[in-house]
């Protein structure tokens, strides 16, 4: 899954390690998540969001495609 | 699973870690040195000391244990696949080991090797597991 967390995080000035000491993580864990190789739990992608102000869906992508026509219409 | 603490799980398991270590060098050492100078003649004194040297060990598996159940869920990812390659590393070499021994081609093998064996193997498995995606691919 594709994100825009580096981008958040150099828009506030904070580094990997800053990042995860707000979140509970590790350093590698942010590394992870920013270069895709780890798709972050529910819990944590909402702390992500709630740290940045910004709905969960602006800072992850869904890559998978579209919303299904039928949910769509809902 | 929830994701955990990192920095505090990590302080708590170095917490332990360290006095559980030192106990083990000390047992390790000592007992050894007890039976050899002949100040412990007791019978029982040899499985006492064989018990109390594993007894350290067996307090690192555990604290490894709840480290991974209280750490944050990408490093609890990254232990469990670690400790899973690790155990199959080891049982794998046992097994091997116990079919020589079955076929008289490997005559005796000390099986408290089966532990440096594993954190050996966890630990080489943790280097490599950090460049693996959620799905397990590289």
């Amino acid at each position: 899954m594709k994100n825009h967390l580096r981008r958040l995080r150099a828009e506030q000035g904070w580094s990997q390690a800053a990042l995860a000491d707000k979140l509970g993580v590790s350093r590698q864990s942010i590394n992870a998540i920013e270069t895709g190789r780890y798709d972050p739990s529910l819990p944590l992608a909402f702390a992500i969001a709630r740290i940045f102000n910004a709905p969960i869906e602006t800072i992850f992508i869904d890559e998978r495609g579209e919303v299904p026509s039928s949910r769509a219409a809902e | 699973m929830a994701t955990g603490n990192y920095k505090q799980a990590n302080r708590r398991y170095h917490r332990y870690l360290w006095p559980t270590i030192g106990l083990y060098v000390v047992v390790c050492f000592g007992g050894p040195i007890l039976l050899s100078a002949g100040w412990i003649t007791a019978p029982w004194a040899p499985a006492v000391i064989g018990i109390a040297t594993a007894l350290p060990i067996i307090v690192m598996f555990a604290l490894m244990l709840r480290l991974v159940e209280e750490t944050d869920e990408y490093t609890r990812l990254r232990q469990l696949r670690s400790i899973a390659i690790g155990a199959l590393i080891t049982l794998s070499g046992a097994v091997m080991i116990g079919f020589l021994q079955l076929f008289d081609v490997v005559e005796t093998f000390w099986t408290f090797w089966f532990g440096p064996m594993f954190f050996a193997a966890y630990g080489l498995a943790y280097c490599v597991t950090g460049r693996l995606t959620s799905n397990g691919v590289v």
